[in-house]
């Protein structure tokens, strides 16, 4: 099957080697445009998808020319993470998100 | 002059920290690659997004289990038909807005836009189904492991030609 990514953190997703990678602007919650905003969802589609059929090399990257209008701090949750509460009382414990050095042992490294 | 999308532009200043930290951890690997066989107007389209998306019907994502271990994501992942509508789907993802995806599936999983482009013969068709998984997975063997070879043999069945993998 033939694959391509969406991201918004781009540098990150190349990192990990992706075949196609589009890369977009948006925030977490609505990468693909704001709730309602059918044409504005549908041209970002269009455009992951005229990404895919044209890019010929693997690795290949694109980044879209969508500008997102709005506050870096938009949408939220309505509470924090988990792990985010948890790191407020055991700040010590973030070297080890720092280095996917999970307790019990977990997968993090590579 | 052409856009760069800014990776850093929606994060704040410990996780711009962590994501940098991350991405000096990996190492360059082999790229797998599919070349697109037949044009898009002839490919049977799937999507897959990491917003932990599930059928108000179906079992929910693991939530309580993230909460008594922060460290946790559940590995599982869920179908949503090509049929679905924003009202049948809650969004189970802790690490995001889940109102946005649950006033409107597709800011998350684009399956009416995928509709439209499909009536349009901008790709051949839908996939009948779609996928979901959750996103925060910072120990992902299970999910590489069970999820991921399950949700290909769906994919495979499905006739599946291209997949597009939209974040949450």
């Amino acid at each position: 099957m033939t694959t391509i990514a969406l991201s918004n953190v781009p540098d990150l997703t190349m990192a990990v080697s992706v075949p196609r990678l589009a890369g977009i602007e948006h925030p977490f919650g609505q990468i693909m445009g704001r709730p309602g905003d059918r044409d504005g969802q549908r041209a970002v589609l269009t455009a992951v998808l005229e990404a895919l059929e044209e890019m010929k090399v693997p690795g290949s990257i694109r980044h879209l020319p969508f500008e997102w209008t709005g506050p870096e701090k938009e949408a939220q949750p309505p509470e924090p993470p988990p792990l985010v509460g948890y790191l407020k009382w055991h700040p010590w414990e973030l070297p080890r998100l720092f280095s996917r050095d999970l307790p019990g042992g977990q997968a993090g490294k590579r | 002059m052409a856009k760069i999308v800014d990776s850093y532009r929606f994060l704040d200043g410990i996780t711009k920290r962590l994501i940098r930290s991350w991405i000096n951890l990996e190492t360059p690997r082999e790229i797998p690659w599919t070349p697109l066989a037949n044009p898009l107007s002839d490919c049977t389209v799937a999507l897959i997004s990491t917003g932990g998306i599930a059928l108000k019907t179906d079992r929910p994502f693991d939530q309580e289990g993230e909460r008594r271990n922060p460290w946790w994501g559940d590995p599982s992942y869920r179908i949503i038909p090509k049929t679905a509508k924003s009202e049948d789907i809650h969004v189970y993802h802790m690490h995001i807005d889940p109102r946005l995806g649950e006033q409107d599936l597709n800011c998350l999983l684009p399956i009416e836009r995928l509709e439209e482009l499909a009536e349009l013969r901008k790709v051949g068709r839908a996939a009948q189904s779609h996928y979901s998984f959750m996103g925060y997975l910072l120990d992902p063997r299970e999910f590489l492991e069970k999820s991921i070879p399950a949700i290909i043999g769906h994919l495979r069945a499905d006739a599946v030609d291209v997949v597009v993998l939209v974040p949450a």
